[in-house]
């Protein structure tokens, strides 16, 4: 079923790419052919975290990296109710629905079978613990290895050393799992690679300061999720500049839409139909900047390209203390000119959720308008268009109250 | 800071009690507070773990002037929220932040060592008497015997009819964990000594036996609701009770910290670390070992790690003929009627 649907995604999108060749679809048909690409007999198939997980390591291997989240809560944005449909196989298995719709999306299309083989399944410590539990499960599904890359809570030279060391054993698995010869060299080329695509993300980072942006802004938090799966792949760099070229021409262009608010959207935004766009539109918000959009990894060594690996996870927001996260967050505010921060708040998110209040405190000291907005990302049964609606526009009132 | 008491709280099992006691310090499990805990929900999150929720409202209320220190572990992302939000709202004199691994292989054991040696460098600051080798290997061996004597006992309770109720040995090990392991000590000899006389199958209608399997559980009330409808719990697969008396540290190995880190992390595991083929086997070899007729499977409300497990165990256990019933938690079991009601139904059917 998701073998037919990835196909069809894709094909719809190079008939939209011909007419329109934007950078934004161009992103969209490499994530739709490496899911159609999972279903092919001859691919070595790694289910893996592309958000979380350095996928230049993967690059440096000839194999199809698919990650089972991403993959699955596509599905919502086209069929909401057969989406639920799924979630209720998960259910119906014992499921509580206290468990993230993502995992019980991905353990529902695991039952009926819909989803490709797995060769390995590789994921990460972080960003919760759901993900990795629904890995482990997933891996008992399929009969397969599970590995989890186990990353600490803070930087120091033995949690580099501790991350480093997994990311060698993995790559040794990998040899094992493909047949493949691991080359060095390849991973360093793969590094320099994601270096150039790292440079033209903060191009398009420093356009994003622009008043007025000329975008909405939701690719913005949604290719901080999954734009890394191109990470260490030439193509990564060349969407990056096309989406540089794109918005320069158009901020060249003038003839804007009037910005009338800036924001930041903390979390994640809901692949599931929502009324979050058509709000925004009406009112003027653009999404300047996500919490995890922001350049914050830097440079990765050549020369030491496991530790630089390692310290690129480290260095994730969701990592750590609630301190490295706010950091983040109280950079995005100088860097941005944001009228307002919007925190979407997934209730099985818990990791996230949890430090609503400390990020609240922190944007009140700074007198920076903050929502926290209640939804699901992918169960359309936890989303309240009307309860969204409310909380958009009186946030919104806030915002013009201060301009 | 040196401390001005002695008493250390900490808030998961990974924590490894021996450090704290070979710098002259006191370990005690830190329990939450029953009842609501609207307070958290407002500083944390409604669907956070019940028992998150719990110690940081006894937090709020100064429940946590008891303990002189806290020690916290990065064991799931609830526990690392808490230790945020402690440190951001609760005036505490010392805390600290474990680093424990979530995987189990020489790597993590190597790091998790690391960090052993720094939580000793930082104990011993704290109480300002340092860890030593001769100290630690001393704590060790004390710890051994204490868990090892509660062993000797859960492996009495292989026998039927049962030598000592199912929530007498768990409260006995609750007082170890949270209260005097000195009495905690004398109480276990005593209780062995007239358990092992009882040699032989003793007399009486054999009961229904039931495991208890799950996380954190610092209550009896669970035990007491099956023992009460007739039922027996030889064994409870928690990190407050059996689970956590299976582990032994290697008393003669070349480095204490490396000892501590294996035992820890490689000891029986929670859903944290393991997956859940590694949890049936563990049930399904308690099953036998202590003739057990049905399993209460149960999970902390809003616990990811267990609720993504609970799906296979259940699977896997029915498929070999073992009656289950799972019974999501709230840590204080307020709805105890309910619970009661399920389990009346389940001995009752595990009775025909």
């Amino acid at each position: 079923m998701l073998k037919k649907y990835y196909s069809e995604m894709k094909s719809g999108l190079e008939t939209a790419y011909q007419q329109k060749p934007r950078a934004w679809i161009r992103m969209n048909i490499q994530l739709a052919s490496t899911f159609t690409d999972a279903f092919r007999d001859d691919a070595k198939v790694i289910w893996t975290s592309y958000y979380s997980f350095p996928m230049e390591l993967l690059a440096a291997f000839d194999v199809v990296p698919f990650d089972f989240e991403i993959a699955t809560n596509l599905l919502p944005m086209f069929d909401a109710d057969g989406a639920v449909e799924i979630m209720n196989r998960a259910e119906e298995a014992g499921y509580s629905t206290d468990v993230c719709s993502f995992h019980r999306l991905a353990a529902g299309c695991c039952m009926l079978g819909y989803m490709p083989r797995a060769d390995l399944l590789l994921t990460s410590s972080y960003f919760c613990d759901g993900k990795a539990k629904a890995n482990q499960s997933l891996a008992e599904h399929y009969g397969k290895e599970s590995i989890s890359l186990d990353v600490p809570n803070k930087i120091s030279r033995e949690s580099v050393d501790y991350v480093a060391a997994q990311l060698r054993r993995i790559s040794g698995k990998l040899e094992e799992v493909t047949g493949q010869r691991f080359d060095l060299e390849r991973l360093r080329e793969c590094i320099s690679v994601s270096n150039r695509a790292r440079r033209a993300y903060g191009q398009m980072a420093d356009l994003q300061k622009v008043t007025p942006y000329p975008y909405i802004g939701i690719p913005v938090v949604n290719m901080s999720i999954f734009g890394n799966m191109l990470a260490g792949r030439e193509i990564q760099e060349q969407i990056y500049m096309d989406m540089v070229k794109e918005s320069r021409e158009k901020i060249m262009k003038g003839n804007l839409v009037p910005e009338k608010y800036r924001i930041a959207w903390l979390a994640w935004f809901p692949p599931q139909p929502t009324n979050i766009t058509q709000i925004f539109r009406e009112n003027g918000v653009t999404i300047v900047m996500g919490e995890l959009a922001r350049n914050y990894w830097g440079e990765l060594d050549e020369g030491l390209p496991f530790e630089s690996l390692a310290l690129w996870c480290l260095k994730n927001p969701y990592v750590g203390t609630i301190e490295q996260r706010l950091k983040g967050i109280n950079e995005i505010i100088d860097e941005y000119k944001l009228d307002g921060v919007v925190h979407f708040s997934t209730d099985a998110c818990r990791h996230s959720c949890a430090a609503q209040k400390m990020i609240g405190d922190t944007l009140k000291e700074r007198d920076v308008p903050y929502l926290v907005l209640d939804g699901d990302m992918s169960d359309k049964r936890k989303y309240s268009a009307d309860r969204t609606q409310l909380l958009l526009e009186n946030f919104i009132e806030v915002m013009a109250g201060r301009k | 800071m040196q401390y001005q008491g002695d008493k250390i709280g900490y808030f998961c099992s990974m924590v490894p009690v021996e450090i704290i006691t070979s710098a002259g310090l006191k370990p005690v499990r830190v329990k939450g507070k029953a009842g609501m805990t609207a307070a958290a929900d407002a500083y944390l999150y409604p669907n956070m773990c019940p028992y998150i929720k719990s110690l940081f409202t006894d937090a709020l209320e100064g429940g946590d002037a008891a303990f002189d220190g806290l020690v916290f572990a990065r064991s799931c992302d609830g526990m690392r929220r808490l230790y945020d939000a402690w440190k951001a709202y609760i005036p505490s004199k010392f805390t600290y932040m474990l680093e424990a691994p979530k995987n189990v292989d020489d790597l993590a054991v190597a790091y998790y060592a690391s960090q052993l040696r720094d939580f000793a460098v930082q104990m011993g600051k704290a109480s300002g008497s340092e860890v030593t080798g001769p100290a630690l290997e001393e704590a060790i061996r004390a710890a051994n015997k204490a868990r090892g004597m509660m062993r000797d006992l859960y492996s009495l309770q292989k026998r039927t009819p049962l030598p000592v109720s199912g929530s007498e040995l768990f409260n006995l090990g609750l007082q170890t964990l949270y209260g005097d392991e000195n009495d905690a000590a004398g109480r276990m000899s005593s209780i062995y000594k007239k358990a092992a006389k009882r040699d032989g199958p003793g007399r009486g209608r054999k009961k229904i036996r039931i495991m208890i399997s799950g996380n954190v559980m610092d209550r009896p009330d669970v035990f007491q609701i099956i023992e009460n409808v007739g039922a027996e719990v030889p064994v409870a697969d928690l990190c407050t009770a059996s689970r956590y008396f299976e582990r032994t540290v290697d008393e003669h190995g070349s480095d204490p910290f490396v000892s501590l880190a294996a035992a820890y992390l490689d000891e029986p595991r929670c859903s944290r670390t393991a997956a859940p083929a590694e949890i049936y086997a563990r049930i399904s070899d308690k099953i036998k070992q202590f003739a057990i007729d049905g399993v209460l499977l149960t999970a902390l409300k809003f616990c990811d790690q267990q609720l993504n497990d609970i799906p296979y165990l259940v699977r896997r256990l029915s498929a070999d003929g073992t009656p289950v019933l799972f019974v999501e938690n709230d840590y204080v079991f307020s709805d105890r009627d309910r619970v009661r009601t399920r389990v009346e139904a389940f001995v009752e059917m595990l009775e025909r």
